[in-house]
């Protein structure tokens, strides 16, 4: 349990280093994900979609609570 | 946090998806439909599935970013993840991260103008069918479960996993018309002939089979807002066949039969033009045409390596230098298989999905020749390669391929490097067999060293081995192949004539390294270093060795000196000892001659004299021997003394030496009778001077024969001194020096020859010097003529004094006895024996003249040869003669002779 934890911070200082602005839990998952043998390339497409739809979404959200 | 339990793809997923959002799972649900869309599709990867591969591309992108100390801190944390072994595919999260990596120094481009389908759909989407309550099992990544699923699912759509989501983008919104109608058609035509293919081509996680294809839908759908637009018409013209144009696909399609050399469906060998072509009828446009043509020469590349690997492979007696060229083309075929195999799947994976999410990874013709410019450049080099080695084997096709390392491209000299290394390991192989053990495995005479079977023991160090000159490759010097034929020679010699089994490990105390063959390539390129030291190595320690065997235990410096000793007259007291013990045996005619008789005198003159302290193994060798008789020979002419030489020492006194050596013995031995003659004459001379004093009527012709005597002790003089002094101590000093300092046998041996050719030609034997030698001989003649003459002088001279005395002494007996003296016819008798004597001496007189007159004659005639020769010590000589220009001044021929001497030999360098 205890290397687990250990694995967790030392891929969260990575992430960091290289900003990919995974928070702790998302990284869990990615994490879990890719243990599962998911296609890495594949997954970050996603997570770069989601937060481009995101941050879409939020524009456009505040541009019509603006307008 | 939890564990890492096995938690089902898709909850995870869809946390996710809630996590980046920050929404609720029901206001995701469309997120997480792309989402399982895009992960089940499962693209493969394009990268290496290799952790370092990857660690390395974010350092790199951290110094990228100028991140020096970040880059070290990851190499840190990388290590101490590797350590920890919690995660079984670190390669993939660390290439997760890699690819979310964002430099921090760039404003974040999240937010953007980036019209995505989720701005338009999210909102119009979210409150339709909620599938999200269908996930549980929708996902699962293992392929056959997903395959008969989608089976499954085809008939039940919209329950669950892949297929439905495909129907559900097509049909669900409705958006626009459909463009399965535009798809499915041609492609259900072509899939049948593809089928097959799949199986291998996909790998493992990039499979997707053939029943999922109605999932390609949605690709067009989800492209025509967004960046693959400018992609769309490919697609259409991809399988469209049938129409005006040949589209680029077919084209590529096409060409990847062709790299390996076999007809595409358009493109195709042109036998008479010998080249790949598209039919000139088939409609396609220019560039195409052009461009494929161009990668075709790919394949017409290919065919020629092919063809030529495909002919020698199974040819044995192209040898194992062959072979291993062979089997280095095979490599860098298989390495150029392996770059097809990854465009094919490529296009499979193509082929499989339809298209490719968010990513550029179309095969075009362009890309293709950008891919394969590389190993355009490397076949090329591997045929123009097989051109130029094209009948060549052995150390000459390493030769050629050495030739094509010499270029200014690092990549191509690398390629031919490595082509080397392989070419020369088999040559390297002999050579370290050759050196250390002696023995030449050459099945193939590939090798450089030689080797006669017919060749007996006795010759084998002269004749056996050979240097193959054709087959020296380029990167050895001629001196390292000629060490190298050395060193095995003197290990077979060893073996073979010295009888000396010391295995070649003691010899050597280098022990011979285990070369592969990247050493090989790189121990022949760098001839300054290792190569050479160890060649020399090994040269240096067998030639020693050889060389201490053959002094130690065959004592070839100690027959040197007998040599000298014996044949070449150095034992003086023992030879002049011999020549008094001989001087009545050879005095008469050859062939009353025997053998046994001249051998008993020569062991009585060796016991007698200080040869006697010799060691028995050389005086066991020395013998007599008897030249051919011709008529009219006495024993001085056939008379000769022998050494006998067998077993390894025979290598260096070779059959010729010992002619050589017979030669030379001979005419040393007639100066040296010469001078035994002359010993006698003046000895009788001495004894005879008082006695015939008694006779003054002799006076005159003793003087002349004085005169005559001393002349010829001169030249006899000068003559051995020359031939003592300056011809054999010279060249013996110079010999002695050189077997001293000698590194090998063949250095003995050449010094060996040389001094013989020295002795030879210093002693007037070679040819040049005939016209000398007729003339000394002459002079030896007149010599033997001047004691025979001073013999029969004396010879009467003594009886006439004898009878005188007789007379005086009767004249006095009867003077005693009281009676007369003599009576007168006593007298008149005594009166005209005297007579007759004294009319003899004129006539012995004249004789003499003329024996005096032949005799200058014929030494100014040799004198004028001697400084008219090119040899500078025979120049002295002849100053040494005519020291006090006695012969100059009755010869006018001799007086001008410096100056033409001198201009002569000028024009002669």
């Amino acid at each position: 349990m205890n290397a687990v934890r250990e694995t967790m911070d030392v891929l969260l200082e990575i992430s960091r280093l290289l900003n990919t602005g995974l928070d702790m839990e998302s990284l869990s998952i990615c994490v879990r994900l890719c243990e599962q043998g998911i296609n890495p390339e594949a997954l970050s497409s996603v997570i770069k979609e989601l937060r481009r739809a995101t941050d879409t979404l939020k524009a456009s959200d505040n541009s019509t609570s603006q307008g | 946090m939890a564990a890492l339990d096995q938690k089902s793809p898709n909850v995870l997923l869809q946390s996710l998806c809630c996590r980046i959002t920050g929404k609720s799972e029901a206001d995701v649900a469309h997120q997480f439909q792309y989402a399982v869309r895009v992960i089940g599709s499962n693209y493969a990867p394009t990268i290496e599935r290799d952790e370092f591969l990857v660690s390395e591309k974010i350092k790199k992108e951290l110094l990228k970013q100028r991140r020096e100390a970040d880059a070290a801190l990851f190499s840190e944390l990388h290590r101490k993840l590797q350590t920890q072994g919690v995660l079984k595919h670190r390669w993939s999260i660390l290439y997760l991260l890699l690819s979310l990596c964002e430099d921090p120094r760039k404003p974040s481009a999240r937010v953007g103008s980036y019209g995505s389908l989720f701005a338009q759909a999210l909102p119009r989407d979210a409150h339709s069918t909620p599938f999200y309550y269908t996930r549980p099992q929708s996902l699962s990544l293992s392929y056959p479960e997903r395959s008969a699923l989608a089976a499954h699912n085809a008939s039940s759509m919209g329950t669950s996993g892949i297929s439905s989501l495909g129907m559900y983008t097509l049909n669900g919104p409705g958006a626009g018309p459909s463009p399965q109608s535009l798809l499915t058609g041609p492609q259900a035509v072509a899939d049948p002939a593809r089928g097959p293919r799949l199986a291998w081509a996909l790998p493992v996680t990039g499979a997707t089979p053939m029943n999922s294809r109605p999932m390609t839908g949605p690709a067009p759908a989800l492209g025509s807002t967004s960046s693959p637009a400018p992609r769309l018409p490919h697609r259409p013209r991809r399988d469209g066949e049938t129409g005006a144009e040949i589209g680029e696909a077919a084209l590529v399609r096409d060409i990847l039969y062709v790299f390996q050399g076999i007809d595409g469906k358009f493109i195709k060998m042109c036998t008479p033009e010998n080249c790949y072509k598209i039919d000139s009828k088939v409609p396609i446009c220019k560039s195409l045409r052009d461009t494929s043509s161009r990668l075709a020469e790919l394949g017409w590349l290919h065919n020629k390596v092919r063809k030529y690997t495909d002919s020698r492979s199974l040819d044995r007696a192209f040898g194992l230098v062959g072979q291993s060229f062979c089997a280095s083309l095979h490599q860098e075929l298989k390495e150029y298989y392996r770059l097809l195999s990854v465009l094919h799947s490529q296009l499979q994976v193509e082929d499989d999905q339809g298209v490719n999410v968010g990513l550029e990874s179309t095969l075009t013709l362009r890309r293709l020749l950008v891919w394969t410019y590389d190993p355009k450049i490397r076949l090329k080099t591997l045929a123009a390669l097989v051109d130029y080695c094209q009948g060549r084997k052995g150390g000459e096709l390493a030769s050629a391929v050495h030739a094509y390392g010499k270029t200014g491209d690092p990549h191509m000299r690398a390629l031919v490097q490595h082509i080397l290394g392989l070419v020369s390991h088999p040559i390297l192989n002999f050579l370290y067999r050759w050196i250390y053990d002696g023995e030449l495995e050459d099945t193939y005479h590939e090798f450089f060293v030689a080797s006669d079977p017919t060749v007996k023991t006795d010759r084998l160090w002269h004749d056996k081995y050979s240097l193959r000159k054709s087959m020296i490759p380029s990167f050895i010097t001629m001196d390292q192949a000629r060490k190298v034929l050395l060193i095995g020679k003197s290990i077979n010699f060893l073996h073979q004539v010295c009888h000396d089994r010391t295995p070649p490990g003691k010899i050597l105390p280098a022990s011979k390294s285990a070369d592969s063959p990247k050493d090989a390539a790189e121990l022949f390129t760098d001839l300054e270093g290792a190569f050479q030291s160890k060649i020399d190595a090994a040269y240096f320690e067998t030639s020693k060795y050889l060389l201490d065997v053959l002094n130690k235990n065959y004592q070839l410096l100690e027959h040197l000196q007998a040599m000298r000793r014996y044949l070449l007259l150095g034992q003086g007291d023992f030879i002049r000892h011999l020549m008094d013990l001989l001087k009545p045996e050879l005095a008469r005619a050859a062939t009353t001659l025997y053998q046994h008789n001249l051998t008993g005198i020569l062991e009585t003159a060796v016991r007698a004299t200080n040869a006697q302290f010799d060691s028995p193994d050389i005086l066991k060798r020395l013998d007599v021997r008897l030249l051919e008789v011709s008529p009219g020979d006495t024993g001085w002419d056939v008379f000769s003394l022998d050494y006998h030489v067998d077993g390894p020492i025979a290598t260096v006194f070779t059959r010729e030496c010992m002619s050589h050596y017979l030669r030379v013995f001979n005419f040393l031995w007639r100066a040296k009778r010469m001078e035994y003659i002359l010993t006698d004459i003046w000895k009788s001379q001495m004894c005879n001077a008082k006695v015939l004093k008694s006779m003054p009527e002799l006076s005159g012709v003793l003087h002349q024969c004085h005169i005559l005597a001393s002349e010829m002790v001169h030249f006899i003089h000068q003559m051995q001194y020359y031939i003592t002094f300056e011809v054999l101590e010279c060249s013996w000093d110079e010999l002695w020096n050189k077997v001293q300092q000698a590194q090998d046998l063949d250095h003995i041996i050449a010094a060996h020859e040389v001094f013989l050719d020295t002795i030879i030609s210093r002693c007037l034997l070679d040819s040049n010097s005939r016209s000398l030698l007729n003339q000394l001989r002459a002079v030896f003649d007149q010599i033997i003529e001047f004691q025979n003459a001073q013999n029969a002088l004396y010879r009467s001279a003594l009886e006439e004094l004898k009878l005188r005395v007789q007379y005086e002494d009767s004249k006095r007996r009867r003077v005693e006895e009281g009676d007369w003296g003599v009576t007168a016819e006593q007298e008149a008798a005594e009166n005209k024996r005297v007579q007759e004597f004294k009319d003899t001496i004129p006539k012995m007189c004249s004789q003499l003249r003329l024996l005096t007159h032949f005799y200058q004659g014929i030494v100014q005639e040799f004198l004028r040869l001697l400084m008219t020769s090119s040899d500078e010590s025979l120049q002295f000589l002849s100053f040494r003669l005519d020291f006090n220009e006695h012969y100059k001044a009755r010869d006018p021929r001799l007086r001008p002779s410096l100056g033409a001497t001198r201009g002569r030999r000028s024009s002669n360098i």
